[in-house]
């Protein structure tokens, strides 16, 4: 039986400043909401820019509590006022010191369901992350939302199959993949891997990546966020290289169980061989 | 279908040769590799003659130093295979009277195709038949890529559109050609028309399918340019040999992307792509019917979906674009020819297509600064395609309408058919000729007045009738006091010899008025 589910992903460009930048990101859960879409996910650290370009303390600012903090508690608000379920990919501060990259889950009735930190944390050319961000330890949370089973999975995690298998495990329906990825890196990847997650994983897949070039870098991000389902097919078109846009797609999530009745991963999959893989 | 041949020969196409067959070839082993590609032909009689290939010869040889020696006829056969021989052909003759044994077993290991020669000829008569042609081919390989990019090249310096440079791309490919972007929509095609759309027809899902694969005669290219991809040209099931369908297609996206870096605008080729979808629609030459495979490919979702024909005067299609995208709404723009800009919204059954109008109509008065550009008249949402036509020709028609309206009235953020009432209908009767005659007799007296005071009389008279005679607004809109105003609508009044206090008289004046402006516009 057909369970359709109006999903929206949004990519956007820094505007310059973090004010204006959440005020875009409000307009877009509106819109999104107007057209119907029941769910939201914004881009990875999505009121910020892309910091990670340079190494710079002053950006520590950025960070708040979650779900203290009055950002997640802005968007409860109009979670609530929309009935749309979000995640907010943001920089999270534990307590001074210990900092985090992000993502908090806000149900479609405004209450906060919980948070995803970013297990894998890059140190690379233009994404020096490791200056900002403790490697998370929230393990694999999947959240039971109004529509369904969510989990999150950040940028750079992405490259990392376990995680992905992690949170099928655990059940997720739809994965939502925040990123900020540059052309000249990731281009060749990024209608791979998410797509294989969902074919491997056997659910739908939601990729963001913002879009333009900010001042703190040359890094250009690319966009292209899309929706893939378990079978690899994008759902609809995927997303302009370089304008912002909301990708609003109708997901049947019917299509798990006809996939997953097709091909039994789960039920094949030999857990007692792969000790290998945890060993430190 | 032009095409230049293999620039190698098949060890089967050598063994067909006349000059051949009359040496009457038998294989003798490795049957099933004689498609091997011959580069070149070898005369060899070397025992260690491995070491001189460089790999795709056939080797030529009558085995007079391998007679006897059982194991050198193993070796050699081995080391014709290490260094990537295309065959071995032995003439029977003195040195063996009969294909040996040994070397067609270890041929037959190896895969290596041996061929005996029953009745020898001079092998510099076999070299030289078999090097004229790979040089021919070769050459003609080179003349056709010449051919193409010389062709490519002369309709870009002409400044031709995408379409006649992808026409030339698939006279010569004699199959569908499509180019697309990043997105998977598709841009453009050329090719027969019943073949394109059968291609288009199954390409959501070749498009939809993450990674693609090579094959069935698909032979694709990249666009892109400065360390950028854009998108790729697919040549759809290419009949000819691989290597010239690889060379036309190369030769094509060579030729594209140096169009597009020449033309300027990134985004030009997804707007003569939607414009030459919607002008096609709407000027009903192709059934819409017929034009569903195209929409479908352009990136429009068509399947149980609600349309909204929508035409804005003074858009910018680009910005239109741009808002759409940034409300996440599924839709085409295109400038049409008389400068309104067609947009095509597609959205789900379950969504409220008033609404969703509105919002867009808002968002769109809002990004341009406000004021009164960029009005958005809509046509009734139409939940089958074959009235899309007559969808967006009605959104034309109350585009054109609603831009007769006098500057500075309030006009809503969508307007309608029946937002604009009479104005509509007279728009729609504007070219007959007992309106004409009858709007040129109503305002003659106007018309026909010379002097320069009389100059501003007819916009007086358009935004009183307008207002619905409201003296107060009429005279604040042309900034002139009331007792001015009312000199000027005694003036009007004395040429026209109507009284407009009287309604029936200032109606009719209303309608000439309104079918002289239709007629200017």
């Amino acid at each position: 039986m057909s369970k359709v589910v109006r999903a929206a992903v949004f990519q956007t460009a820094w505007t310059g400043d973090k004010e204006s930048m959440i005020q875009v990101h409000e307009q877009a859960a509106r819109d999104a909401a107007a057209q119907g879409a029941q769910v939201l996910c914004f881009q990875e650290l999505f009121y910020g820019p892309y910091f990670c370009q340079v190494q710079d303390k002053a950006f520590y600012e950025y960070a708040e509590q979650i779900p203290e903090g009055p950002i997640v508690r802005r968007f409860q608000a109009l979670a609530k006022e929309l009935g749309i379920v979000l995640v907010l990919p943001m920089y999270e501060e534990e307590q001074p010191g210990v900092l985090y990259n992000t993502a908090a889950v806000i149900d479609a009735d405004g209450s906060y369901l919980g948070k995803y930190r970013k297990t894998h944390i890059p140190q690379v050319e233009g994404f020096w992350e490791k200056f900002y961000f403790r490697p998370g330890n929230s393990g694999w949370p999947v959240f039971d939302t109004a529509v369904g089973r969510i989990g999150v999975y950040i940028c750079y995690d992405r490259h990392f199959p376990e995680g992905w298998r992690a949170l099928g495990l655990a059940g997720a329906e739809i994965v939502f993949n925040p990123s900020a990825t540059s052309r000249g890196l990731s281009g060749y990847l990024w209608q791979l891997e998410q797509p294989a997650a969902a074919v491997a994983n056997e659910y739908f897949v939601g990729a963001i990546n913002r879009v333009g070039v900010e001042e703190l870098g040359s890094n250009d991000f690319y966009g292209t966020s899309y929706f893939v389902d378990p079978e690899a097919q994008f759902v609809g078109e995927v997303a302009s290289d370089k304008e912002t846009e909301l990708v609003v797609r109708d997901l049947d999530l019917a299509k798990l169980r006809e996939v997953r009745d097709r091909w039994q991963f789960y039920r094949d999959r030999a857990p007692g061989a792969y000790e290998p893989l945890t060993a430190p | 279908m032009p095409t230049a041949p293999e620039p190698a020969l098949s060890v089967r196409q050598v063994l067909g040769l006349e000059r051949v067959l009359a040496g009457e070839p038998e294989v003798v082993a490795g049957a099933s590799h004689l498609d091997r590609p011959v580069r070149w032909v070898h005369v060899a009689e070397a025992p260690d003659v491995g070491v001189m290939l460089s790999g795709g010869e056939m080797v030529l040889t009558t085995g007079v130093l391998l007679a006897g020696d059982v194991e050198a006829q193993a070796e050699y056969i081995r080391s014709l295979h290490r260094a990537e021989a295309a065959a071995v052909v032995l003439g029977l003759g003195r040195a063996f009277p009969a294909p040996p044994d040994v070397m067609r077993r270890a041929a037959e290991r190896c895969g290596l195709p041996m061929v005996v020669l029953h009745r020898p000829f001079p092998f510099a008569e076999l070299t030289e038949e078999v090097q004229s042609r790979l040089v021919r081919r070769k050459f003609a390989a080179v003349s056709l890529s010449e051919a193409v990019r010389t062709a490519l090249t002369g309709l870009i310096t002409a400044g031709a559109p995408l379409q006649r440079l992808l026409d030339e791309v698939a006279s010569h490919s004699a199959c569908p050609v499509v180019v697309t972007n990043l997105a998977h929509r598709v841009l453009a095609t050329a090719g027969e028309r019943s073949a394109v759309d059968d291609v288009l027809r199954d390409w959501e899902r070749i498009a939809r399918q993450a990674g693609g694969s090579e094959g069935d005669g698909w032979v694709r290219a990249e666009l892109g340019g400065r360390g950028e991809r854009w998108g790729r040209i697919v040549l759809c099931g290419y009949r000819g040999d691989a290597a010239t369908g690889r060379l036309l297609a190369d030769r094509a996206a060579e030729a594209l992307v140096l169009h597009r870096m020449l033309g300027g605008s990134a985004h030009s080729w997804e707007e003569q792509s939607a414009q030459s979808l919607l002008t096609d629609l709407v000027s009903g030459v192709v059934p819409a019917r017929q034009l569903l495979p195209r929409a479908r490919a352009a990136g429009l979702p068509v399947n149980r979906r609600t349309f909204v024909p929508l035409a804005v005067r003074d858009g910018d299609p680009a910005h239109l674009d741009r808002v759409l995208r940034m409300l996440g709404l599924p839709g085409l723009v295109a400038e049409l020819a008389d400068g309104a800009t067609a947009v095509l919204l597609s959205l789900a059954r379950d969504q409220d297509a008033e609404a969703l109008t509105t919002h867009f109509a808002t968002r769109l008065r809002t990004e341009s600064g406000g004021g009164g550009k960029g009005v958005v008249a809509a046509a009734d949402p139409r939940i089958l395609w074959d009235d899309v036509p007559a969808g967006l020709r009605e959104a034309q028609h109350v585009a054109d309408a609603v831009a007769e309206t006098p500057a500075g009235l309030d006009v809503p953020v969508v307007v309608r058919l029946r937002d604009v009432h009479l104005r509509g209908l007279i728009r729609l009767l504007r070219d007959d000729p007992h309106v004409q005659s009858f709007a040129e007799r109503e305002l003659d007296g106007l018309l026909c007045g010379g002097g320069a005071a009389d100059q501003d009389l007819l916009p007086v008279l358009r935004t009183y009738l307008a207002t619905g005679r409201n003296k107060s607004r009429t005279a604040q809109l042309h900034h002139v006091s009331r007792p001015a105003l009312y000199r000027r609508l005694e003036a009007i009044e004395a040429r026209l010899g109507v009284d407009l206090d009287d309604f029936e008289q200032a109606a009719s004046v209303h309608i000439a008025l309104l079918a002289h402006d239709a007629q200017q516009g």
